[in-house]
């Protein structure tokens, strides 16, 4: 069996959401350093504050339930975190923290920049330590640090601003090594000796290109490698005008023609762009073959062969 | 209407650090068939199909539907899937066969997490304005808990260190398990909880066939009847919550029936040690209860799969004679957030 094939693979996205009455106050008044809370009915003061209760799933929202509380507070519990990761709010080693501020009756997670470990218990006093630059969002507030004053006296602000934040631009990335498996390893392995190689199952003997490791039909694994094309025919098509933003893709010229190629043994159709000819001269039943760039690792696109055209009843099963 | 249904069969992978010679489907493939072969049905037999994955574990996007691949899904059959663990895919083909409309169900779960860093990746699923941008991985926040436990007296450091030893010593019977015998409680990753008290990281896969009334008695000698099942979820804000206890499950396990006689056996989905102190405490288990025979979720956590693997480690014990009444639970989302509660008997031997 070949080596296993892998990869690295980033996914990242720049998450834009938009926010509710309540945290927009709350994200806005993080910018102005003002913590705000919001009450409850029956009395308690949440923060971070939420839209609806989490209880009694009452809106509480911006009907003047919003209250301020101090930017000080009591450690609830805590975890020592002694090897930061990426995103984390401190890159030097900290305490994730539950704090309660003074004047609310729940508890806020965040970082505590403490200096280790035996510096740090539950009900300890701790302060916000706001970030130099604030945009409106939860790291705003740059971390906890310990803190042996009394409660700091809330301005009492209302949570009306004059320029409140309505969303947040989150980044989020994940990084991972991508392996295909087994039989997509094969698949790509004999790729790189520009060979095409499907899978055919044991049970209907359809001929899987590019093979995935089990038959979708039968739901049993494919094993015996069957080396299909490299001719094949086209079986539909369709005429692309717009152009890819892709940067892969610049290059290409509309329009152009995407089509669904049966390599000649296979028992479905693959896609492929299809060169070589105008594009207003391709039709069901071209036979095509594939080319190949210097270095490419998978075909470049597929041109006409010269044949006469398959007939339809050879293909029909594959469009 | 009511309709005994029952788990009638269960089988597993072995679950491994990396599996990076198989891609999903490679993976659950002999699984499902292990589960069909048990009862000697085939796909064309099953009334609905049910799974639970997440894409994101191994940054695939639409895996769930690649995973398919391995059922036979043509002709066209009845199919869901739900973004979360498998147990909560056994839950929806419970209520699809109470209703009448199918007389068995295959259920199915696999987690892929060696391609990713599943420490960062869960920190995807908690509130997206005030939590994830800060990263708090999964260790970190159930170190929070733990420390909540340790500060209310409820446990200490080698408390916990036994109940991870326990754990990996019962995984020494469990052949499928990825971590048995002797682990050492090790240093902190996330102080309280050090490398003994988290779960492995690997990947695996698991699957169940549900069959009500007569068909389960054709199926299985034992059938593991599901008596009662139930799920809560608790706030997510980690500050609102009380971390040292869990409602949901024992709300869950009351509208299950748990408590309305003694199991003999839990299954008990506590990826990290303190977290089995509270679940101890929420579903009133005492000494005489055998938790976690097979390990638990210390001894092998395919997330995704792992509550799953907890009612089918359940019903095979009934299977096979080693359990009259068991329970078997399973967690979503930080801290406990989110648990799900099933009671499963064997009919008197």
């Amino acid at each position: 069996m070949p080596a296993v094939l892998k990869a690295p693979l980033v996914v990242e996205f720049p998450f834009t959401r938009s926010l509710g009455p309540v945290q927009s106050a709350f994200l806005t008044g993080l910018r102005e350093r003002v913590v705000l809370g919001v009450r409850t009915r029956d009395g308690r003061t949440l923060v971070p504050p939420v839209e609806y209760d989490p209880v009694t799933a009452e809106e509480i929202g911006d009907r003047g339930g919003l209250v301020e509380v101090a930017p000080t507070g009591t450690v609830t519990t805590w975890a020592w975190n002694p090897e930061p990761r990426r995103g984390q709010p401190l890159r030097t080693p900290f305490a994730w923290v539950l704090v309660r501020l003074d004047g609310a009756d729940t508890a806020l997670l965040h970082a505590l920049d403490a200096p280790g470990p035996e510096a740090v218990h539950t009900g300890m006093r701790v302060r916000v330590r706001w970030a130099e630059e604030r945009t409106g969002a939860i790291t705003d507030l740059a971390c906890f640090e310990p803190y042996d004053g009394d409660p700091a006296e809330p301005a009492g602000h209302t949570g009306e601003f004059a320029d409140p934040v309505t969303g947040i631009v989150a980044p989020a990335r994940l990084d991972y090594v991508y392996s295909p498996g087994r039989a997509q390893s094969a698949y790509i392995h004999a790729l790189s000796g520009r060979r095409t190689v499907g899978e055919r199952c044991p049970s209907c003997h359809k001929v899987y290109v590019p093979p995935r490791g089990a038959c979708p039909t039968c739901g049993i694994a494919t094993s015996e490698q069957v080396e299909v094309g490299p001719r094949g025919t086209v079986t539909t098509y369709c005429i692309v005008n717009i152009k890819a933003a892709h940067t892969a893709n610049l290059d290409i010229e509309v329009p152009y023609v995407y089509a669904h190629i049966a390599l000649d043994g296979a028992g479905l159709a693959l896609h492929g762009r299809i060169g070589g000819i105008p594009y207003d001269q391709v039709r069901m039943g071209l036979r095509v073959e594939p080319v190949w760039t210097e270095g490419g690792r998978y075909p470049d696109h597929y041109r006409p062969t010269g044949e006469p055209d398959a007939e339809y009843d050879t293909y029909k099963e594959l469009l | 209407m009511t309709r005994e249904i029952a788990v009638v069969a269960f089988a597993q992978t072995d679950h491994r650090r990396t599996t990076d010679e198989l891609s999903e489907v490679e993976m659950l493939l002999p699984v499902l068939h292990e589960v069909l072969d048990r009862t000697g049905l085939r796909t064309s037999d099953i009334g609905f199909t049910c799974s639970g994955s997440s894409d994101y574990l191994a940054g695939r996007a639409f895996s769930f539907t690649m995973a398919l691949d391995g059922v036979g899904a043509w002709p066209p059959i009845s199919e869901s899937h739900v973004e979360m663990d498998g147990a909560w895919a056994l839950y929806e083909a419970w209520t699809k066969l109470l209703t009448g409309d199918a007389d068995t169900a295959l259920v199915y779960a696999y987690g892929k997490s060696s391609p990713g860093s599943v420490r960062d990746v869960l920190t995807r699923q908690l509130d997206p304005y005030y939590v994830a941008p800060l990263w708090p991985d999964s260790v970190a926040l159930a170190a929070l808990q733990a420390q909540a436990l340790i500060d209310a007296g409820e446990t200490d450091e080698p408390a916990l260190a036994a109940i991870g030893a326990r754990s990996r010593t019962d995984a020494a019977a469990n052949t499928h398990a990825q971590l048995s015998g002797p682990v050492p409680h090790g240093d902190y990753v996330v102080r309280p909880l050090r490398t003994g008290d988290c779960p492995p990281i690997g990947d695996g896969a698991a699957a169940v066939i549900l069959a009500a009334g007569d068909r389960a008695r054709e199926l299985c000698a034992r059938p593991a009847w599901i008596r009662g099942i139930d799920h809560r979820i608790e706030a997510h804000g980690l500050g609102v919550r009380d971390l040292t206890d869990s409602p949901s499950t024992r709300l869950a396990a009351e509208k299950a029936g748990a408590f309305r006689r003694a199991v003999d056996t839990a299954e008990l989905h506590a990826p990290f040690t303190a977290q089995e102190v509270v679940l101890r405490k929420a579903l009133r288990l005492g000494d005489d209860v055998c938790v976690n025979p097979s390990g638990g979720a210390l001894a092998a956590n395919p997330v995704m799969a792992a509550g799953l693997l907890r009612i089918g480690e359940a019903a095979a014990r009934i299977h096979r004679g080693a359990s009259d009444r068991a329970l078997a639970h399973a967690t979503s989302g930080p801290c406990l957030q989110q648990n799900l509660v099933a009671v499963l008997e064997g009919d008197p031997r």
